[in-house]
């Protein structure tokens, strides 16, 4: 048990305990020794259900938006990508700051589960996992492994903002070293030297295998709409029948939706089952906005309100 | 049954064969973590190594999105173009399980009523299967009854061993397809092959992490319609149609016309998934299934219960497609388990 997971669990049994909370949601054990899944706690009982590992990769802000609706108030766990989804559905009006306590984790970095069982396989128990000098090392039950931090993270975190969160309300360990010198477009900057041609033919390619399963949309914490465009039938902004050109309509039409909006959790890229890297588009808009209006990446800070929500004198005005 | 050998080296010189003659269809990797069936034209494109293709082979006899016929209003009357049309086609390197898939897809499109789109295209179709080489993490076909090598279904099966493929002649379509390309095989070492078939069968039948039993699962869920086990599994569901999108026997659909201002259009179905909420919506704005805990626990029901109540057969494969690519790690090898035991609790 590392003691991030202990802090948890005894934060989580005080909150409950005392009733200042009414439900935790976390990360609990997966299916699989690399995998986590949501966890709902509503019972002090529960609270060793909760866990933290290198591995909890959702982006559990979500969920507020799902639970808001729930009497008394709800403790949720985020990272420091996450923390942005919670400044951002605040100034949303989505979920009030008051409805929620926020257990905020220094993480260090997410490891890629898959990359990790080439090594280790799946036939083990995880049983903890401790970190020192950019080493993770998985104590398992058929024994120690180490994996340096330079080449198994997921690819978001080695661009990370924020290590720590942005908002929080209890921090569970010590705060994490940031790292301001992260590269934080090098992706996007070299599909920008493409010619029109050669990124039409990229995406092209990508949104042709489009299956509009919509978990892009779904786990998106800057998709709040009550009814989606996509979801409606009259008018059907968008048809449902597959092929490239509504594939591409859907994307493009929700990148600009969530433009000024999307806090760069990567959560969309992680769940596209046809791996098509959405990170990219909407790290071009990001991009853009900070080119453009010096706008912070969104939920940097509950004060600066989005980019294409305000109107400000300095704006460039290219267009008009 | 009839069995043939083809040497290893001569398996690129068959699928080209193939290619030449035949619409082949094979799994192609598209990049490292993306894969799936695709018109081929030479056997250097097939990837015969791969495991589970992210899209399953399902979408051949029932495309995502499928043009049912078109329609002219221009000249006062109306007129209808119906677009069905099946070519023939093969489908080479289908692993058991989602030849399994298709089997449990038959009744539901080619039973009492027998869709005329999907029939003839499945009719047209020569299936020539291929063990796997490992076992996943995320399969479990083995708790259905199947193994990794097991053939059933396919015209043709092939089980790639040391030196050589065993082939394994199941119908009189593979049989007519192997006497037209008769030059590679041979009768040659038939009985090693077999032999070592039934080595890498065991091997593989070890080799399976998950195993979940599914004995008395569906009389639980006959029992079980409202269980608050259905609202922990709907909290964490995020709701998105992955896991019916990639399954190879979720089936469902939805109606689509289109009209354009110059009075022609199209009627398409395409894809639908139960994890949607408008998926049982109704005219006038009444649901049936208003939340996500209706709309999982139709998913499971489905595959675990309705469709072996409707037509006797398992409604899932085993292959673990929904497992691997689930957002949130609902994972259906953990409820089969599972649900035996909130029961037990009870």
């Amino acid at each position: 048990m590392n003691n991030i997971t202990l802090e948890l669990r005894k934060q989580a049994r005080k909150l409950l305990e005392d009733q200042v909370v009414q439900l935790v949601i976390g990360y609990g054990r997966g299916s699989d020794p690399f995998r986590v899944t949501p966890v709902f706690v509503r019972h002090p009982d529960f609270v060793d259900s909760l866990i933290w590992n290198p591995f909890c990769i959702n982006n559990l802000a979500k969920y507020l938006i799902e639970y808001r609706y729930l009497p008394g108030k709800i403790a949720v766990v985020i990272k420091g990508c996450d923390s942005r989804a919670v400044n951002r559905l605040i100034q949303d009006n989505q979920i009030e700051r008051d409805k929620i306590v926020l257990l905020g984790v220094p993480c260090t970095g997410i490891l890629e589960a898959e990359k990790v069982a080439k090594t280790t396989g799946y036939q083990l128990e995880l049983e903890r996992c401790s970190e020192q000098e950019e080493k993770f090392t998985l104590h398992t039950s058929s024994g120690d492994f180490s994996f340096a931090a330079k080449d198994s993270l997921i690819t978001k975190c080695y661009s990370c903002y924020n290590h720590n969160p942005v908002v929080f309300d209890i921090m569970l360990g010590p705060a994490a070293k940031e790292n301001p010198a992260a590269v934080k477009y090098s992706e996007v900057e070299s599909l920008e030297k493409l010619n029109v041609k050669e990124k039409s033919e990229y995406w092209d390619m990508y949104f042709s295998r489009c299956l509009r399963c919509y978990a892009c949309r779904n786990v998106c914490t800057a998709c709040t709409c009550q009814e989606c465009i996509f979801n409606q039938a009259k008018p059907a902004w968008v048809d449902r029948i597959n092929n490239l050109s509504n594939n591409t309509s859907f994307h493009l039409i929700r990148a600009f939706h969530v433009a000024g909006r999307c806090v760069d959790c990567g959560e969309c890229d992680r769940v596209c089952p046809v791996n098509i890297p959405l990170r990219h588009l909407n790290q071009k808009i990001l991009k853009d906005l900070q080119e453009l209006y010096d706008a912070p990446i969104p939920g940097a800070d509950l004060e600066t309100g989005p980019a294409l929500g305000c109107f400000v004198t300095e704006d460039p005005e290219e267009f008009m | 049954m009839q069995y043939k050998v083809l040497e290893k080296d001569k398996i690129s010189g068959f699928l080209d064969y193939l290619a030449s003659k035949h619409n082949l269809m094979a799994p192609v990797s598209e990049d490292e973590s993306f894969s799936q069936f695709k018109r081929v034209y030479q056997a250097s494109e097939i990837n015969l190594n791969y495991t589970n293709t992210v899209i399953p082979p399902k979408n051949y006899f029932f495309p995502p999105a499928e043009n049912l016929f078109s329609f002219s209003a221009e000249n006062g009357g109306i007129e209808i173009k119906e677009s069905r049309q099946a070519e023939n086609m093969v489908i080479f390197g289908l692993r058991p399980c989602d030849i399994n898939g298709m089997s449990m897809l038959d009744p539901v499109f080619n039973g009492n009523f027998p869709d005329s789109y999907y029939g003839p295209k499945r009719e047209r179709t020569i299936l020539i299967g291929l063990s796997c080489q490992e076992v996943m993490p995320t399969c479990f076909c083995k708790s259905f009854g199947t193994d990794p090598t097991d053939g059933s279904g396919a015209d043709l099966m092939l089980t790639g061993l040391e030196n050589c493929f065993l082939v394994e002649i199941l119908t009189d379509k593979g049989a007519g397809l192997l006497e037209n390309a008769g030059g590679f095989f041979s009768d040659e070492s038939v009985d090693k092959a077999i032999s070592e078939k039934k080595l890498l069968r065991d091997k593989l039948a070890g080799a399976f992490l998950r195993e979940p039993d599914l004995s008395g699962v569906k009389e639980i869920l006959d029992k079980n319609f409202e269980h608050p086990y259905w609202e922990e599994l709907a909290a964490k569901c995020i709701g998105c149609g992955i896991c019916t999108f990639v399954c190879p026997t979720c089936h469902c659909f939805n109606m689509i016309d289109t009209s354009r201002p110059d009075a022609t259009g199209s009627r398409y179905r395409c894809h639908d998934s139960c994890m949607f909420p408008g998926f049982t919506k109704m005219a006038g704005g009444h649901n049936p299934r208003p939340t996500r805990v209706e709309r999982v626990r139709n998913r499971f029901m489905h595959k675990l219960k309705y469709h072996l109540d409707r037509y006797n057969l398992d409604g899932c494969s085993g292959c673990g497609r929904c497992i691997a690519k689930c957002p949130v790690n609902i994972d259906i090898s953990q409820i089969i388990t599972h649900i035996r035991e909130v029961v037990k609790d009870d």
